[in-house]
């Protein structure tokens, strides 16, 4: 029994520390983030120089042939500071390759995918906001050529900047999946304006894109259940994400806590203040328990989605509160652009509802029970 | 991370099982339970302590040569979660012996103090009380004012306890005095232990909400105790003190007694109407069941990455104050929702006819204040984790 991270995870993190310290300060962040570019190409070409587009892919095919827990190490650095890169949405869509593409498929993709010359993100859910199965109508219809995709996808990840598409879609009773380049005929992407723009997403139309039978991930109509593992390993590293960034936003707060004086003391001080503070690393400390463990589940467990769930409900709550607080905290300094915390609190806002609001998963972990 | 365990381990988990199937006597009367029926299941308990002792499992982790097990943490997790979830009665019925009197005098007891006291607390033949707190001094632990006189051979005690635990029960008290009015705070306090027959302490019992009295006042009047029952130097008290709590403190939080108090919750939402319908299908219900066992399985978890810390032989301090704030969280959150659950019906009291579940959770919603308080508010917990842990500064 041990629950910790190896010396070599270790390594991993201070490795990703330093590079994002010296690469992407929040400064630079807010550059990104305003930027009318898709994603910042050259902070993506050394992250490949690094391997971090390879973390999970395996070794034959070009990868590192790491786990899904050593991305999460990697994840909740990534958080802290607020990366603003489709790195986890293509981590995703590499899991998704590996655990439902056909060998084909597999060497098609996956060391485009490691060396990060493709870029490739899920595009599942639509207008309807609904994380099931029965939420997938865009309609896979048969035709001559092999198969043509109708329909609209929304909230794809990081969609403007995808050179690859793996799209659920409706086929006879059940959903499979394709794997589709993003400039097939019939595609139309368009940005949406987040609330949060260190991050991004797209609304993606598919109006009789046609595709080849070979493009289908595994069997016709039965991609769901693996299709859902793979959200939930997602939503594992969203939700670690998530962590990182609350933890960042709690070290904000504090240190100006230590230097703000009022009344000739620091503010930090203050049961008021320092109670609030406190409540915060309750939060992150506990969520972070519950990410590291899902992030071992997805790779160990059958069925992690119980475990999954917890880890993002609580996530989401802990970034909702430190996001708030900090801003609180900061007093009027707190709603000025200028300060930060503002970065945190719209991070927490936005990722609250992505891959699941905290009541939805608290619905699923007693529905995993029977309740 | 690794979650699977060894096969030496397993063993054990296996001779845990096949002892629990033949002796646990099944007692564990969790929550809603008074004294007094505690008292009535005494025999039995002790039976149990009894076998428990004889496999080595009471003080389990403490040192073979002192009497204690010689165990692991890790067996030692194996054996709480075994017992906890077959429901067994709590290991060893000195508590407050086995949490911090026993390893406070394993680490600063002399030799005679070793062999007198430690084998009692594993037999369960002497229960322990804790002379800490004191009328005005609550949080600010160290402005404690009973004093203690030297007189030849012997000290002699002369002030108020209050907050004391079953000091009508317990044959022998932890006491923290002053034995150095002069120095600062926290270096004039030496530790003493006294028996409670001795001749000037008067105990009086304090009715809490719930109607009980587990709490006293114990009063000193010219007690007289041998200078060979101090715990550790004269003026020592302090770090005598800390050292018992931070053993307190990091022992494997008890998470079992949530799991179960949520376990029972969901039973009760199945079985109560609430506006008509089953309060388990109440969204308002379901959300906030859910949330507490996310943040049970947190405590669990968080537990583990500290039990791991501890075997790579780390330091584990303040961190453990996050638990602590958690578990005083649910313990509130229990109180509230299970009155909830029963709608009109919480209102009842226990020893009504129409009570549900013979009025364990009014029992329950009556009596946390006294386990979110004592040891510690959660006021004082956040003051620890803001300034040890974020370098915040003191008050």
């Amino acid at each position: 029994m041990e629950f910790g991270f190896s010396a070599d995870q270790e390594q991993l993190r201070a490795q990703v520390r330093r590079f994002l310290d010296a690469e992407c300060p929040l400064e630079r962040v807010r550059t990104i983030m305003t930027s009318r570019e898709p994603h910042d190409t050259g902070l993506w070409k050394k992250m490949a120089e690094l391997g971090w587009q390879a973390l999970v892919i395996p070794q034959q095919y070009g990868g590192l042939g790491l786990a899904w827990e050593d991305l999460v190490v990697l994840a909740e650095q990534a958080g802290m500071s607020l990366l603003p890169s489709p790195l986890l949405a293509d981590a995703a869509a590499a899991r998704a390759l590996c655990a439902m593409g056909s060998e084909e498929q597999k060497e098609r993709w996956l060391p485009s995918i490691a060396s990060g010359e493709t870029i490739a993100t899920l595009a599942v859910l639509e207008e309807s906001d609904d994380l099931s199965e029965n939420g997938v109508t865009l309609e896979a219809a048969s035709s001559p050529g092999g198969v043509t995709l109708g329909g609209r996808k929304m909230f794809v990840p990081w969609g403007q900047a995808a050179d690859l598409f793996l799209v659920a879609a409706r086929e006879g009773a059940g959903v499979s999946l394709f794997a589709v380049p993003a400039g097939s005929a019939g595609i139309t992407v368009t940005p949406l304006k987040l609330v949060d723009a260190t991050i991004r997403a797209a609304e993606v139309v598919f109006d009789g894109v046609v595709v080849q039978d070979s493009s289908r991930l595994g069997e016709k109509g039965r991609a769901w259940p693996a299709l859902s593992r793979v959200l939930d390993a997602a939503t594992v590293t969203l939700a670690a994400e998530m962590v990182g960034a609350a933890d960042a936003a709690l070290r904000l707060a504090t240190e100006y806590a230590k230097v703000r004086k009022q009344f000739g003391q620091p503010i930090g001080r203050f049961q008021g203040v320092k109670h609030r503070l406190a409540e915060i690393l309750v939060d992150v400390e506990s969520s972070r328990s519950l990410v590291y463990y899902a992030s071992w589940a997805v790779d160990h467990l059958e069925d992690a989605r119980a475990q999954v769930s917890m880890a993002k409900a609580y996530a989401s709550i802990a970034l909702d509160r430190a996001g708030e607080d900090g801003i609180q905290i900061h007093g009027a300094v707190g709603f000025t652009w200028e300060c930060n915390a503002h970065l945190y609190y719209k991070r927490g806002r936005v990722c609250r509802s992505i891959d699941g609001t905290p009541e939805y998963h608290h619905e699923r972990l007693l529905a995993c029970q029977g309740l | 991370m690794d979650f699977s365990f060894s096969e030496r381990e397993e063993a054990f988990r296996r001779e845990v099982r096949e002892f629990l199937a033949a002796s646990n006597p099944n007692t564990g009367a969790e929550g809603g339970e008074d004294i007094e029926s505690a008292m009535d299941r005494l025999p039995k308990l002790l039976a149990w302590n009894q076998a428990l002792h004889e496999k080595g499992w009471v003080g389990f982790s403490w040192p073979k040569d002192v009497g204690g097990g010689g165990g692991g943490l890790i067996e030692q997790m194996i054996l709480k979660q075994e017992c906890g979830s077959a429901r067994a009665p709590m290991l060893g019925l000195s508590y407050m012996g086995l949490a911090w009197v026993g390893p406070g005098i394993v680490k600063y007891g002399s030799d005679e103090q070793k062999k007198r006291f430690i084998p009692p607390i594993l037999k369960a033949e002497e229960h322990w009380c804790t002379g800490y707190s004191e009328p005005g001094s609550g949080s600010d632990l160290a402005s404690l004012q009973c004093k203690a006189v030297r007189d030849g051979d012997h000290y002699v005690i002369t002030g108020q306890k209050i907050w004391t635990s079953l000091a009508m029960w317990a044959q022998w008290m932890i006491l923290l005095v002053r034995t150095d009015s002069s120095s600062t705070k926290h270096h004039g306090i030496t530790c003493v232990l006294v028996p409670m027959n001795s001749p000037g302490i008067e105990v009086k019992p304090i009715r809490t909400m719930n109607g009980e009295t587990p709490f006293a006042e114990v009063f000193f009047n010219d007690v007289r105790v041998p200078v060979a029952n101090r715990l550790g130097a004269e003026g020592q008290g302090w770090e005598v003190t800390k050292h018992a709590l931070a053993n307190e403190r990091s022992s494997i939080a008890e998470v079992t007694a949530m799991v179960h108090a949520l376990e029972d919750l969901k039973g009760l939402a199945a079985r109560c109407s609430r506006g008509g319908r089953r309060a388990i299908e109440d969204p308002f219900v379901r959300q906030r069941l859910a949330r507490m066992e996310t943040m049970i399985e947190a405590m669990r978890l968080t537990g583990l990455r500290f039990l791991t810390r501890q075997l790579r032989g780390e330091e584990v301090g303040a961190e453990t104050s996050v638990n602590k704030l958690l578990r005083a969280e649910l313990e509130v959150e229990i109180g509230r929702l299970s009155l909830e659950i029963e709608g009109r019906y919480g209102g009842l009291a226990k020893g009504s006819a129409a009570v549900v579940d013979g009025g364990r959770w009014q029992h329950q919603m009556l009596s946390w204040p006294a386990y979110v308080i004592g040891g510690g508010t959660p006021n004082i917990q956040k003051n620890v984790i803001a300034e040890r842990l974020l370098g915040l500064p003191h008050d």
